[in-house]
């Protein structure tokens, strides 16, 4: 037999699983018996998100249900993951518009620098979590659905005091 | 360099300047490294009113503040540009100039490269002062093709001076006075001058723009790259700004002993245009009956195979770059054909006042020179092609040429970017780049060897001309193939005459002459930044 093997005898009462296994039912048993459930019937009942949750795009419209967006392109530029398609154009009234607009939902990560950076406050992070999908292409969200999106934008900041972080 | 006596010393903000007397301040500073920030001034334009008073400098001894662009340097001057007065006085400027401007630069062209914009965000003055409404003009169209924001306008005045001083037609005017001073075409006139362009890049907002390329592409979006105009033989410099692998707009780059800071509308419009059409991606040969593409391996050895020297004819083009058209020429000579001839266009030359040696040339190739002085001849017409005889066509587009043009030849060898009907009855396709996917030097009309860089991706497996043509004729035992293009070009410069003494390095951004025909070999230097 290679090398030597050293069999160490301890003592039974470190050894045994007993004590190890009833202070972990106790745990089980303390939060069964608690008088405040934790566990939440979603989809049935659902979180309350924090005011700057960072989560599915939504884009701005004017009153004509126009997206807001002018086309700049500056968020396309910020976007550390390149997940931003933008395509300007002219519009017949000599406007610049997005003729595409489209955001990879995931490839994005959520670091609002969109959001920030827009000058026309168009693009909007939501405050939205639920985007679950059949193909990986329905979650390449174009313009059309980016305006549907009617959920609560995220406050990237505290409106009482945008300079702080 | 003039001689010592002519020399005055000037301190420009502490550094000690020695320029020639008659030198501006401004430019005197500019050899200091020390920027004067300027609107009105353009160095192209001769003219220089000093009225977008931007450019105002301290100088000791002088009461008040004064316009470096006008001011001439004088010897033991003291000049201060960044003194507490000269960055006041700035301000003001700036102040005055953002006025009524409607800081659109999301929307605006300019944006990225507009020197309102750099100023204003040097001056670091991020409010407004300004409580009352802004007047607005809204836009207007000076040309067929250029489209003017007056809101966006500094009342510069290079527009105006430019088609004034350079042009020699004076179609703009400023109208109205003071704020409500706009840019218009005089009453009665048309701006449709060849040259008209340029107002677009010597405009330092975005208030003019071109149509073309109106919302096309942030500046931040573009790549740039150091080219040759194709469209006439001029060869004027130019940067080509492409974006996603598409051409969206060529700028003139500065070279004083081409183009000086210009170049014309047709040059403008002819890069842009090579997006079009079908284009030749993979060699095709006509292995059964039918064309069908192969691989660049197999291709060449079909080719090599099939090709006989005997009796053939064959067509080049003034397009293609000297050292396409040296390996065609060794091609021919193995081929037996002899005289290649190319076919040019011609058109209306169009002179610029202001600047006599760029013209828009009758001759709309880049080439035409070079194809002479590597052995080829001009011809007016498409060659008849006798029956079972070789056809070469090398670069050539075919126009004009009927639609069963070639089909008669015993073996119809097809080299081009585009694939035009005639082309279809090839028995061998290479597929060739542009001349904006390639490297490769053209000689202008007085002999000038310039560079050109690559600027776009090549579609398919497109490769420059030279490159295959040379490893065909390594393939057929006449010569060695080459995949660098400063072999090539020295391979070509050791064979011809007038071309010895140059190397690919050393022609740098602004070229050389041809040494030989009483012309001395010019050694060049990197050209100067492009400057608006």
């Amino acid at each position: 037999m290679p090398g030597d093997v050293r069999f160490v005898e301890r003592p039974e009462a470190e050894s045994s699983y007993v004590r190890a296994i009833s202070q972990g039912l106790g745990i089980t048993v303390r939060h069964f018996l608690r008088p405040d459930k934790p566990t939440q019937q979603y989809p049935d009942e659902k979180w309350e998100l924090a005011p700057r949750w960072r989560g599915t795009h939504r884009m701005a419209v004017h009153e004509d249900g126009r997206a807001k967006c002018v086309g700049c392109g500056l968020c396309p530029t910020v976007c550390p993951v390149n997940c931003i398609k933008l395509i300007p154009a002219e519009d017949e009234n000599g406007e610049r518009y997005a003729a595409v607009y489209e955001i990879d939902e995931f490839r994005c990560i959520f670091c609002g620098f969109c959001q920030e950076v827009c000058p026309v406050e168009a693009i909007h992070l939501g405050v939205h979590y639920e985007n679950a999908e059949y193909t990986r292409e329905r979650w390449v969200y174009d313009l059309a659905r980016l305006c549907e999106n009617d959920h609560p934008v995220t406050a990237l900041w505290d409106p009482a005091d945008p300079s702080s972080e | 360099m003039s001689d010592a006596a002519n020399q005055i010393t000037l301190t420009i903000d502490g550094v000690d300047v020695k320029v020639e007397a008659g030198t501006t301040v401004l430019q005197a500073a500019e050899r200091a490294g020390i920027v004067v920030p300027h609107y009105c001034y353009h160095p192209g334009i001769p003219s220089r009113p000093a009225q977008c008073r931007m450019c105002l400098v301290e100088i000791e001894g002088q009461p008040k503040l004064q316009p470096s662009c006008v001011f001439p340097a004088g010897d033991g001057m003291v000049v201060h540009t960044a003194s507490e007065t000269a960055e006041t006085a700035r301000k003001s400027v700036i102040e005055f100039l953002l006025l009524n401007h409607p800081l659109d630069c999301p929307i605006c062209d300019a944006a990225g490269q507009c020197m309102l914009q750099d100023y204003a965000f040097e001056t670091g003055q991020l409010r407004s002062r300004y409580a009352e409404a802004k007047l607005v003009l809204g836009r207007d169209r000076v040309a067929d093709d250029i489209l003017y924001f007056g809101d966006r306008c500094i009342i510069c005045t290079r527009c105006v001076r430019f088609m004034e001083d350079i042009a020699g037609d004076n179609a703009l005017v400023v109208a109205q006075r003071g704020h409500k001073a706009y840019i218009d075409t005089f009453p009665g006139k048309d701006l449709d001058h060849a040259f008209r362009g340029n107002i677009v890049d010597v405009c330092p907002v975005g208030a003019l723009v071109h149509e073309d390329f109106v919302f096309k592409a942030r500046a931040w979006d573009m790549d740039s790259s150091a080219g040759i105009c194709p469209g006439c033989s001029t060869g004027c410099n130019i940067d080509i700004n492409v974006k996603e692998n598409r051409i969206v707009r060529t700028k003139p780059r500065l070279n004083p002993d081409v183009n000086s800071y210009w170049m014309c509308d047709h040059g403008r419009r002819c890069l842009v245009a090579t997006n079009l059409r079908e284009r030749a991606e993979a060699p095709m040969i006509r292995a059964a009956g039918e064309l069908e593409p192969a691989s660049w391996n197999e291709s060449i050895e079909w080719v090599a195979e099939r090709l006989v020297s005997g009796p053939g004819v064959s067509v080049v083009s003034a397009g293609l770059s000297n050292e396409t058209l040296f390996y065609s020429h060794l091609l021919l000579e193995w081929l037996g054909i002899a005289g290649g001839a190319f076919r040019v266009e011609t058109g209306e030359e169009i002179e610029l006042k202001g600047f006599p040696k760029l013209k828009l040339r009758a001759e709309r190739a880049p080439n035409g020179k070079g194809a002479e002085l590597l052995g080829f001849r001009r011809t007016d017409s498409l060659p008849e092609v006798p029956d079972g005889a070789t056809l070469v066509a090398l670069g050539d587009g075919l126009e004009g040429a009927p639609a069963e043009y070639g089909a008669n030849a015993g073996f119809f060898l097809y080299i081009g970017s585009h694939l035009p009907a005639a082309a279809h009855n090839a028995t061998a396709i290479l597929p060739a780049t542009t001349v904006p996917e390639m490297e490769g030097t053209f000689v202008n009309f007085e002999g000038r060897v310039q560079r050109f860089h690559r600027a776009l991706r090549p579609p398919g497996v497109a490769r420059p001309a030279w490159m295959f043509l040379s490893r065909l004729l390594e393939r057929l035992g006449a010569g060695q193939g080459v995949l660098d293009i400063r072999a090539a070009f020295a391979a070509m410069a050791a064979e011809t005459p007038g071309l010895q003494d140059l190397t690919w390095g050393g022609l740098g951004l602004r070229g050389a002459l041809l040494n030989g025909d009483g012309q001395p070999a010019v050694a060049a230097g990197e050209g100067a930044a492009w400057k608006r």
